[in-house]
């Protein structure tokens, strides 16, 4: 199966002959009214729900809402005037729903779980600011995804560093809830490895591209599996030692899963081979089956996985999860509504847990609707891949657009005991700063690229006897 | 590369529908078994979130209900007249229930599936949730007069008093003494509610005891009924005018043991021999110690069993403490376990269910608390149907039984003809028994006392255990009858 692929006679599969004429911002705009009106209809609810009249605070929240999305949708017409109409309206509508859950969580706690600081939703607001201006000064700064390629190496050191920092740094400003993966600042907390995803996103697809060929072609065939050669090795082995090392020293086993999936699947669409598939994922269930043997926190996490309710585990090591369990289990098919549940009870439900929140006050219906909503943004994402020529954007799409399926997975996954539960946060819906930050920049790439893939190409001069201008960018 | 982003969309897609069937499964079917598991601090606060429903008897009395609170939590129970029904209300507290509170828990608070359906009208017409009612079959006149008679006519005894409708198995009067306040159990205040809790568990005489159904005694003489159940079954020419063996001392086999009647008093005219009846009204313990040593441990057995004792499964809905017979290991004690001693213990419910027995032609009927459950729109969700447990005896011996137990009050020299139709104003049937207990016997005895009434037309059927009490006839039968006039006077009879 180890081919680059032949470019057809006849039509290039990776360039429509037709390209898409309309730029689409009008729809864009559209569905991010529809994001508005759905933000505002939940903000109301809460509100009638919790204190039986809209929230003193709606128009204030709700406005500053519109206003920061509306500018993106701006920045992108203004810089990506080709892009997905769909992405931005499907990030903000996620983010106005994490914004309204901060509030809701912020209105009401009981005696043993306090509600949320009465700050909380504004200072969601402002990282919903600072996230649109990061998604609008990357597409400022990226004009052309292929500019990326040149920072591979750049990239990839920043991306490590980000890493490994809290590591580095003592327990007493980088530890949280056992896990060492923030930096604290004062009274803000910054959490890097949602930043080194990014960059060692934009870094792999940059190394991968370079390198697909000696990857894809060079290797033995054994038992039909086309094995790389062991010299080539290296950066996959690279990634898994510092994917395990970050799963042992920062007992961070979700990002670390994240990373490890985000390299091997990279690595995948960049070679089409197989065997990376394989070995990545024999090599990490391996590490992490070791690990879990070596170190207690991580094999508490398999035991809390398979057997949360016997035992103590219920009210000790597994109480958060079957917390939110109960609390899924409590909403049903369609929730107890807004502000009608109890999701305060579930420790941390504002941000590893807020999935379980929302399955508590929408129910099984509200949780179908947001990971269709996580799927049509993976699905968009693999579509601006699919449809970009340049194999960097390409792999740079295609890796993105999995990673944020798989850290979808990974954290609802956990939460809902398909998997074993590790703390990450959920993209948009988390509280926090760094995580929507990251999100919206994510977001901002996948524009980027699928404004490249989208764009018309330059209208040929029709004056006879001109010679024709192309400008390279 | 596309082909291997096409792969790459497929695990998407086979993750994205992992995910959709796990909170499919998670959501839509296992929500009720995690309602259920330890720990589930929404399931039981989910109960103050709601007004509960209330607990009424068959006349229409609230006693137990749910009130707008202004505390921490929207609703608060209040048990209107405490220790009275605490046997069958039981409590609702932060943490836990006990009693119909627990039993009916599910409807009580609304989650019963039964009221799925009207739930979610509510919800949709924006009615407030309110659980559903549950109606109990305890006439509050009955109860009442069985709690005061309790409280102040035995002195503080320990004591316990079940009357049932013998034609049903309803449950007309259910009351123990000592009992306990439950309202300082509806604290919401976690502190308080430990301390109360506390102070009621270290508490000697156990108030949150349940005697009625889940403590038991020695029936004594009461159990005689079952001894001349056996008999009359096993000889079908007999009749209460046949003459048993009535001595005024019966060596028992085996031993240098001597059984003796009440003082050493003889039965009958002394002549050895009596007729079964005069032998019952005066309880005579020779005559059954012998007749218990003809008919054999394992057919006394058979018919305490008939009679619902030894049953693990009896439930009303609280569970019921079996009543016990053990067969006893020589003829000596079997002689004894027929006059009501040796292993024999009985809960004061097993008491009324044999008078009612006797009054319901040898039918006996499953004892039941709740008559009928009402959602919060008044429609009836459901209503207890009554069902008989068994036929212990032909209705040709259980009407032998009656005329022996009326012969009990109504004959001169019976033992309770202190309460007969002149005396009390209604006629009643019924046998008294007094159970020694204690180390060789030293302890006070127990007074037993079980009847039903009226004799033609019976309407109820009372069992009456007061520990320590004396004779049956002197502490438990004016108990039995306070509630069966109160009972009889509610009909207007």
């Amino acid at each position: 199966m180890s081919s680059i692929t032949a470019p057809s006679p006849a039509v290039d599969p990776d360039s429509p002959l037709i390209p898409a004429s309309r730029s689409r911002r009008r729809t864009e705009l559209t569905m991010l009214i529809f994001a508005f009106a759905l933000v505002a209809f939940a903000f109301a609810n809460v509100g009638y729900s919790l204190q039986g009249k809209l929230p003193a605070s709606l128009a204030e929240y709700l406005g500053a809402f519109v206003v920061i999305t509306v500018a993106g949708h701006l920045a992108v017409r203004r810089l990506a005037p080709w892009a997905d109409p769909l992405l931005l309206p499907l990030a903000a509508l996620l983010n106005g729903l994490g914004i309204v859950m901060t509030y809701r969580l912020a209105q009401q706690g009981n005696l043993l779980s306090a509600p949320l600081s009465s700050s909380a939703t504004a200072i969601q607001v402002v990282y919903t600011a600072i996230g649109v201006g990061c998604f609008a000064a990357v597409l400022l700064l990226v004009r052309e995804p292929r500019v990326l390629q040149r920072y591979t190496y750049t990239l990839g050191a920043i991306g490590l560093g980000l890493l490994a920092l809290p590591a580095l740094l003592p327990a007493s400003i980088s530890e949280v809830y056992g896990a060492k993966i923030q930096i604290r600042l004062g009274t803000f907390t910054v959490q890097p490895e949602e930043f080194a995803k990014l960059a060692l996103a934009v870094s792999f697809a940059g190394y991968l591209v370079a390198k697909r060929d000696v990857l894809a072609l060079a290797g033995r065939r054994v038992l039909g599996i086309d094995l790389p050669r062991a010299r080539d090795l290296g950066p996959i082995l690279v990634i898994w030692v510092a994917s395990l090392l970050l799963l042992v020293f920062e007992s961070d086993i979700g990002t670390s899963a994240v990373f490890m999936g985000l390299f091997v699947a990279m690595l995948y669409i960049a070679t089409s081979r197989t065997s990376w598939l394989l070995l990545g994922f024999v090599m990490f269930v391996a590490g992490a089956y070791a690990a879990s043997k070596l170190f207690s926190h991580v094999g508490e996490r398999f035991q809390i996985w398979l057997h949360p309710f016997s035992g103590l585990n219920p009210s000790h090591n597994a109480y958060q999860l079957v917390q939110g369990l109960y609390g899924m289990a409590s909403g049903g098919l369609l929730g107890k509504g807004l502000g009608g549940g109890q999701p305060y009870i579930t420790p941390l439900v504002q941000s590893d847990l807020v999935f379980t929140a929302f399955g508590e006050e929408l129910g099984l219906a509200g949780l179908m609707a947001i990971l269709l909503i996580y799927g049509l943004i993976v699905q968009r994402g693999l579509r601006t891949a699919m449809s970009v020529k340049d194999p960097f954007s390409k792999l740079l799409a295609g890796g993105l657009s999995f990673m944020l399926a798989l850290q979808v997975f990974v954290i609802v996954g956990g939460v809902t005991r398909l998997i074993p539960l590790t703390g990450i946060t959920t993209p948009f819906l988390s509280q926090g700063g760094s995580s929507l930050v990251a999100s919206w920049m994510l977001i901002a790439l996948l524009i980027r690229i699928s404004d490249s893939a989208r764009r018309p190409p330059p209208r040929p001069i029709q004056e006879e006897g001109l010679t024709q201008v192309v400008t390279l960018q | 590369m596309n082909r291997a982003l096409r792969r790459i969309s497929i695990a998407v897609l086979v993750m994205f529908l992992l995910l959709l069937i796990n909170i499919n499964y998670l959501q839509g079917f296992e929500p009720a078994s995690l309602a259920t598991k330890p720990n589930n601090a929404r399931a039981f606060e989910a109960q103050f979130q709601y007004q509960r429903g209330s607990i009424v008897t068959s006349d229409g009395v609230t006693i137990a209900e749910s009130t707008p609170s202004s505390d921490i939590y929207k609703f608060q129970r209040k048990y209107p007249y405490g220790p009275e029904y605490a046997p069958v209300t039981g409590y609702d507290t932060l943490y836990s229930e006990s009693g119909i509170e627990y039993y009916e828990n599910s409807v009580l608070n609304g989650s019963n599936s039964s009221l799925t359906v009207r739930n979610f009208i509510d919800l949709l017409t924006g009615k407030p949730r309110k659980g559903a009612n549950v109606t109990l079959t305890i006439n509050s006149k009955a109860q009442n007069a069985a709690w005061s008679a309790l409280q102040t006519q035995t002195g503080g005894k320990p004591g316990a008093v079940v009357a049932l409708n013998p034609q049903t198995g309803a449950i007309l009067a259910m009351a123990s003494y000592p009992s306990y306040n439950p309202n300082v159990l509806a604290t919401h205040n976690g502190k308080q509610l430990n301390a109360a809790d506390q102070t009621l568990l270290r508490e000697a005489d156990n108030p949150l005891l349940d005697r009625a159904i889940n403590f038991t005694w020695p029936p004594g003489s009461t159990f005689k009924i079952v001894t001349s159940s056996a008999y009359l079954t096993q000889n079908p020419d007999s009749t209460p005018q046949t003459s048993v063996n009535s001595p005024t001392q019966l060596t028992l086999p085996q031993t240098t043991h001597v059984l003796t009647n009440n003082d050493g008093e003889v039965c009958g005219t002394g002549s050895g021999q009596a007729p079964l009846i005069t032998a019952f009204a005066q309880s005579c313990d020779t005559t059954f110690g012998s007749l218990g040593l003809t008919l054999g441990g394992s057919t006394l057995n058979n018919f305490a069993q008939f009679f619902g004792m030894n049953s693990k499964t009896l439930r009303i809905p609280m569970p019921v403490t079996p009543s016990n017979y053990v067969i006893p290991p020589s003829k000596a004690l079997t002689a004894f376990s027929a006059i009501g001693q040796y292993s024999d213990t009985v809960t004061p419910l097993q008491e009324a269910m044999f008078a009612a027995t006797v009054a319901d032609g040898g039918k006996l009927m499953t004892p039941y608390l709740v008559k009928q459950v009402t959602a919060s729109d008044l429609s009836t969700v459901e209503t207890t149907s009554p069902a008989q447990l068994s036929q212990p005896v032909s209705p040709t011996v259980a009407s032998d039984l009656g005329q022996m137990m009326l012969a009990v009050v109504q004959d001169s020299d019976g033992t309770a003809n202190a309460y007969n139709t002149a005396a009390v104003g209604f006629t009643m049937a019924g046998k008294t028994g007094t159970a020694q207990n204690g180390v060789n016997n030293t302890g006070l005895n127990d007074a037993v006392f079980t009847c039903y009434a009226p004799y033609d037309n019976p309407q109820i059927a009372v069992g009456v255990i007061i520990q320590g009490g004396g004779y049956g006839a002197t502490a438990a039968a004016p108990i039995a009858v306070q509630v069966i006039k109160a009972y009889l006077a509610s009909l207007g009879k």
